[in-house]
């Protein structure tokens, strides 16, 4: 035991832990084949580099740690060209299906704009942590994010004008800082 | 469609609203038995460490400084009290007072240094004095034969005693006959030429300069 000023490993390890859940959250909205041991992983990185890990708001470094996880999954997979490619995408098994429209909407974004759209949408970060987990200055985020909001909308909006489509799974990839 | 009816219509389509997962202790469990992130260890000691060098460091400066004379040596051309006054002694020797003169105790103190030179350079400011002093006194009682040995005394006191440090030299710049000749350093600043201007004034019946200096410095 320790007093509140000077904290063991395991205490302070533990007020990062307590977002475990979220982690593996992230990884299967982004796709994961394995969206626990994405989360397990960042864990275990968050220990071994405990002294990086903001003690006081943690859940943005854990997302970036995650992410990088994320792109290296999909690196051993080989299946980074594919992922680029949204027709031919496989959607990971515990991912659920998205509104179609909405779907296609999320494609049209680019990736950079579409994260920083699902960090707030999805992950229920406030544009500052999102910025952190993004690596980028608050003010760069707010504007990428307006920027995906517009585009968001104006998507949409050109799907309620077009012909509907057959609903297929969706996949939504990470990628973009 | 707003921008806002889109992004409510996005946020509701969250694909995984509450995921669980089973064995999280066992989980923590596993990675806290790895070793830790070793650079936490080190921050509970920054502080401490860096209040004990600091105490350390204040602790050595006060003994350097009441122990300076000790460790004049160390540093080379710094000298203590004996040195000193060992000097000025000897610059007694080597000098002459106006008559009616006596060559008053040089207080330094017990802690204290100086550059090397410094009791012979005392003893030649204390000579330049005297004999001013006994110039305009001389002067004022038309002694013509005991101004023209103050003026003599004087003039080789300043070409044989005095030396003018190099432009720019620091404060404790030493010349090199210091050590042998009672010598007095004057700075770059004019002082060596009023001096010279000054006896040549009162040699030609201007004193003014001469009684302003010995009041000053007499």
């Amino acid at each position: 035991m320790s007093d509140n000023s000077n904290p063991t490993p395991e205490e302070r390890f533990r007020k990062v832990f307590v977002h475990l859940w979220a982690v593996s959250a992230y990884a299967r909205r982004r796709g994961s084949f394995d969206p626990d041991a994405i989360a397990a992983e960042t864990m275990a990185i968050a220990w071994r580099r405990l002294a990086d890990v903001p003690p006081c708001d943690p859940l943005p470094w854990l997302y970036a740690t995650a992410r990088n996880l994320l792109l290296a999954e999909r690196r051993r997979a080989g299946r980074v060209a594919r992922l680029r490619e949204p027709d031919e995408s496989v959607p990971a098994p515990e991912l659920q299906e998205l509104d179609p429209q909405l779907a296609r909407a999320l494609r049209a974004l680019s990736p950079r704009d579409r994260e920083a759209l699902l960090l707030i949408a999805w992950e229920d970060l406030s544009p500052s942590q999102a910025a952190r987990a993004l690596g980028i200055n608050p003010t760069a985020f707010r504007v990428r994010l307006l920027r995906a909001r517009r585009r968001l909308r104006a998507s949409l909006a050109a799907e309620d004008d077009a012909p509907r489509s057959a609903s297929r799974p969706v996949h939504v990839d990470v990628e973009g800082r | 469609m707003s921008s806002d009816y889109a992004f409510r219509r996005l946020r509701g389509a969250n694909p995984v609203q509450v995921t669980t997962l089973v064995n999280a202790e066992d989980l923590f469990d596993r990675i806290t038995t790895a070793p830790p992130d070793p650079r936490l260890g080190r921050l509970p000691h920054r502080r401490p460490r860096r209040g004990l060098v600091l105490v350390v460091a204040l602790v050595v400066i006060g003994a350097l400084a009441s122990t300076a004379p000790a460790i004049s040596n160390w540093i080379g051309g710094l000298i203590g009290r004996s040195e000193v006054t060992s000097e000025y002694t000897h610059a007694q020797s080597r000098l002459t007072l106006p008559p009616g003169s006596a060559w008053p105790n040089l207080y330094f103190g017990s802690n204290s240094v100086s550059s090397q030179g410094a009791g012979g350079s005392f003893a030649v400011m204390f000579a330049i004095g005297a004999w001013e002093c006994y110039w305009v006194g001389a002067i004022s009682e038309g002694d013509i034969a005991a101004g023209r040995r103050a003026h003599a005394a004087l003039a080789d006191l300043v070409a044989n005693h005095v030396v003018v440090a190099p432009r720019g030299a620091a404060e404790n710049w030493t010349p090199p006959r210091a050590a042998g000749t009672p010598t007095a350093v004057f700075a770059d600043d004019g002082g060596y030429e009023r001096k010279e201007r000054m006896y040549a004034e009162a040699a030609a019946g201007r004193p003014q300069m001469l009684e302003q200096s010995c009041r000053a410095n007499g």
